[in-house]
């Protein structure tokens, strides 16, 4: 598949700059969270978008899945799975900013733990920046291999 | 590579999918459940967090903090903006804006354990700031938490001692 009139190199290695980056931030983005589990359950509770009975479970699972999801990214290993998941991701967060921000609430991201600052536009584009990111590395990233075949 | 390989792609991405929510979820409950400060996978109670965030916050008043200044058994907290701080602080304060209290928790949490008291003030009377550091620092686990309302001037009028600088 062809990108426009891109060398063909040009993509694999631009789909793994995608696929490191994506990575940094969701390691980055799940250990902050495990380690303050109390700042999330806040943040996800302000948004309020979710029942009293799921934000636990969201606060203790959700972090361990960026995690996850960084270290399939890493590894190369399930990497279809990781994107596809990074993208479903980044679109269930757009969609909660966007709700909040129409509704004038003013909160905290809660996207990276304690260093979050209050939900604002810049973060829906990032948001949505990081998802067609992620769903390029699910369409052209070719793993490790083509880089060492 | 084909387009005709982007339905396949897709079909192995939702198996892959799949593999890594059950890793992760198998991951995150036995974590969860080994960790000193675990927290009750449906526990969540919205009525008891909104108790706990709007629990009123004891007062302080001047002379008391002046003492413990002077005992150098307080940490006071300077919940105002970086600049204003910059311009005029009380001395040994350090600059907590609300948004910024977790980055401080584990620095707090030793003091604390060393028996300091906390002061939050900020400039004014109608000012909230203070108010809301400490909210958030006692919603973070940080004991024996005050206000100092109006107190940036209460002690600026008394001409206690005072330092400039940034953080």
């Amino acid at each position: 598949m062809k990108l426009g009139n891109s060398p063909r190199s040009v993509i694999p290695l631009f789909a793994l700059i995608c696929r490191l980056t994506l990575a940094i931030i969701f390691f980055y983005a799940g250990i902050e969270k495990i380690i303050n589990p109390r700042n999330f359950t806040v943040a996800i509770y302000n948004y309020q978008l979710l029942p009293d009975c799921v934000i636990n479970l969201l606060t203790i699972f959700l972090p361990w899945l960026e995690v996850i999801i960084a270290a399939s990214l890493v590894s190369g290993i399930n990497t279809r799975g990781a994107s596809l998941l990074s993208a479903f991701i980044f679109l269930i967060f757009a969609t909660a900013l966007t709700i909040n921000l129409v509704r004038g609430l003013d909160i905290s991201c809660g996207c990276f733990g304690a260093s979050s600052g209050n939900i604002s536009w810049f973060y829906l584009v990032r948001d949505l920046s990081l998802f067609c990111m992620s769903f390029f590395v699910l369409i052209y990233d070719r793993g490790w291999r083509s880089f060492f075949s | 590579m084909t387009q005709n390989n982007i339905p396949l792609k897709l079909y192995s991405a939702f198996r892959e999918g799949i593999i890594i929510i059950a890793v992760a979820l198998f991951i995150a409950v036995v974590f969860n459940s080994l960790r000193s400060n675990g927290i009750p996978l449906f526990g969540f109670s919205s009525a008891a967090l909104i108790k706990e965030q709007q629990a009123k916050i004891p007062e302080i008043t001047l002379s008391e903090a002046y003492n413990l200044y002077r005992k150098n058994k307080v940490i006071f907290i300077d919940a105002r903006d970086p600049l204003s701080y910059a311009d005029g602080h009380i001395t040994r304060a350090i600059n907590i804006y609300p948004d910024e209290a977790s980055l401080h928790v584990s620095g707090l949490k030793i003091k604390a354990d060393q028996g300091f008291i906390f002061i939050t003030y900020c400039d004014g009377p109608q000012c909230h700031l203070n108010k809301e550091t400490a909210h958030a620092l006692l919603l973070r686990g940080i004991p024996n938490v005050k206000i100092l309302v109006n107190g940036w001037i209460l002690w600026l009028k008394a001409g206690y001692p005072i330092s400039k600088g940034k953080k």
